[in-house]
């Protein structure tokens, strides 16, 4: 009986990892980029790269603003922060608010502007890193509820995974710690092992709180159901807000200077202001509502709750303190609070979000051993002859779903450099690049014989990746031995990341390329399977 | 205190733990264990352990803490798996090294 459970399982895990594995890492890769796509989308903006916050960051938003929405309906100032150094400007445009295709509220126009200088900015179009966020839960270029439907799938299978794995495993604590080198298939199924069962608590904890994600998105019939098809009472319900329609615009007046209120808010609350939001700005019932970055605790609330002041804009009276919330969150609010934002690593904290992407590339590299164990196992299984179209087949997806993707997303950072800043439908192009070099990659995996095709794609992913700092220095001013890449930090931690991870795709490729001394007995092989694929 | 410390603390629990198994007590130490030893080696790993998750409390919020526990002993399991069969007197060495090193980072206030 527990044999042919076990059995069963090992079936389910092999074919719904085989199945759902080339996805899957497409997922947790760009997944692990989305930990930084605030400062992939920074890197990808360098015209934004100069600015640098001043006591007059305030004042000159004041002047922009009512330079270039002076008829706005609403202002929407954010402050530049440690990992944002523009401020960004966005307002509702006067006029009957146009709802948004597909529903939900307008988000109205947008502009950047220097923080020190007060100029407006023109970042280069790019989708930045929210291209590899979006990418993530919705892919790109299919129907958003089609997409999401399928990585929700994906996900559940990645849960299905981990538990027929658990169960499939033989000696989970006696193997704890072990890895067997230059054994072929074994030291496959080791390292799968390795990464797998050391990482389960993160493995378990990413995987379930992405499908809590997805419930809301996708299954809202429960809610709708329990709450008379009012999903906005259920939102109201688990995270509690205060909802205020505003009226309608009073007349022309002028408002107070922003400095003081600001200067009153930063010292009720010891915290520096991080946005400010006006209604009906130069108009006699203006409101200004001056916000402080807010402590995230890990059960807490996503949105909204910082500690607010509510000023009336056109004589500056202090209308309403609202504190930090100390209400405590329903427990389902709570459960569901601290899942989501352990997913999306929603604490300001650098230290912890640099593990979490660590644990995110450990998390990729789990999925990527079980594909390749599973063409390892079927390569040894051969005995020397030729392999069939099937083996032939999974490869070439193995190749472009690893090496493949690391390559497209590296073409997409050196396109950000290298496409004319003029270029008509930009940032398109650049996702054009991404999906263009993915393309040939799978062509290419599918040609190549096995082990000539990985040394090929290791080789040019080793050169693109170690190539983009120097493609930085060649065509921006922010590069790595450059002042404003270090004084924001982020931009140098993306070229250094860039080496780092150029090294260990070379490191890679020696391993896999260097000549076997014994072509029957490869020493201390990590890719075994991989040589003898090709003979 | 600080991360360092926690992740290094981390790391030589997990190889004190793998110095509790026979197998790998013979890799890294190159004699028979005997049975006395083995739950010594054990119990210092899981007290380890037990440093790694107060380091932990102290750090961030309780909610995070717990769940930043399994994270750090993933982080420095991992690199301790592949240095086991490669490099065992490294992973030897490093055992005592890091939470030295990583305390003398805290004391100084550098780390």
């Amino acid at each position: 009986m527990n044999g042919s459970l076990r059995q069963s399982m090992a079936w389910l895990h092999t074919w719904s990892g085989l199945l759902l594995g080339w996805l899957l890492v497409a997922v947790f890769v760009t997944g692990t980029s989305a930990y930084y796509r605030e400062e992939i989308s920074l890197w990808m903006e360098p015209e934004l790269h100069q600015s640098t916050a001043s006591d007059d960051t305030m004042d000159l938003a004041w002047q922009t603003l009512g330079r270039i929405a002076p008829e706005a309906r609403s202002w929407d100032i954010s402050l530049p922060d440690a990992r944002n150094p523009a401020v960004q400007l966005r307002w509702q445009p006067a006029g009957e608010e146009q709802p948004r295709q597909g529903g939900g509220r307008n988000r109205g126009e947008q502009a950047w502007m220097d923080a020190g200088s007060g100029e407006v900015l023109t970042p280069r179009e790019t989708r930045g890193g929210h291209f590899l966020y979006r990418f993530h839960f919705e892919l790109y270029g299919v129907p958003r509820l089609w997409a999401r439907w399928l990585i929700c799938v994906a996900t559940m299978f990645m849960l299905v995974a981990i538990i027929s794995g658990v169960i499939t495993h033989k000696k989970i604590f006696k193997d704890f710690f072990t890895f067997r080198p230059g054994k072929g298939q074994r030291s496959w199924l080791d390292a799968h092992n390795a990464s797998a069962v050391l990482a389960l608590p993160f493995h378990f904890m990413i995987t379930y709180s992405g499908l809590l994600l997805f419930m809301v998105m996708l299954m809202p019939w429960g809610i709708d159901a329990a709450y008379d098809g009012d999903r906005r009472a259920f939102f109201d319900e688990a995270f509690p807000r205060s909802t205020e329609a505003p009226g309608p615009a009073g007349e022309p007046a002028d408002m107070v200077a922003i400095g003081p209120l600001a200067e009153a808010t930063a010292a009720r609350f010891e915290r520096p202001v991080s946005r400010i939001e006006v209604q009906h700005p130069n108009r006699e019932n203006a409101r200004i509502r001056i916000s402080v970055e807010q402590d995230v605790a890990i059960s807490g609330r996503r949105r909204g709750g910082s500690p607010t002041q509510v000023f009336q804009g056109s004589s500056g009276d202090l209308l309403e303190t609202i504190e930090p919330s100390q209400a405590p969150a329903p427990l389902m609010g709570k459960v569901y609070n601290v899942m989501t934002n352990l997913h999306l690593v929603r604490f300001a904290d650098p230290v912890v979000r640099l593990l979490f992407f660590f644990s995110g590339l450990a998390g990729s590299a789990m999925v990527a051993t079980g594909m390749l164990l599973w063409v390892s196992k079927r390569t040894q299984q051969l005995r020397r002859q030729q392999p069939g179209a099937a083996l032939k087949l999974v490869n070439g997806l193995n190749m472009a779903s690893i090496t493949g993707l690391l390559a497209a997303i590296g073409a997409y950072f050196a396109a950000n450099r290298l496409l004319p800043t003029a270029l008509a439908e930009r940032s398109s192009w650049e996702i054009r690049v991404f999906f263009l070099v993915w393309l040939v990659s799978l062509v290419h995996g599918l040609l190549r014989p096995h082990r000539r095709g990985w040394i090929e794609q290791l080789a040019v992913i080793t050169v693109l990746w170690l190539a983009l700092p120097f493609v930085d220095m060649a065509t921006t001013d922010s590069h790595l031995f450059s002042a404003a890449a270090w004084r924001l930090g982020a931009l140098a931690g993306f070229d250094l990341i860039c080496l780092l991870l150029g090294a260990l795709w070379g490191y890679t490729l020696w391993r896999v390329a260097r000549p076997k001394p014994d072509k029957r007995k490869p020493a201390r092989a990590r890719q075994p399977a991989l040589a003898e694929g090709n003979t | 205190m600080t991360v360092l410390l926690a992740l290094a603390l981390g790391y030589t629990g997990l190889t004190c733990l793998a110095l509790g198994m026979k197998r790998h007590h013979q890799e890294l130490l190159g004699r028979k264990p005997t049975e006395a030893r083995l739950r010594l080696f054990k119990a210092i790993g899981w007290l380890l352990l037990l440093a790694t998750t107060a380091a932990c409390l102290m750090l961030w919020p309780l909610g995070l803490a717990l769940s930043m526990v399994p994270i750090l002993v993933t982080l420095v399991g991992l690199p301790l798996i592949f240095l086991l069969p490669y490099r065992p007197a490294l992973a030897r060495h490093l055992a005592w090294a890091l939470p030295l090193v990583a305390g003398g980072l805290a004391v100084g206030g550098l780390g």
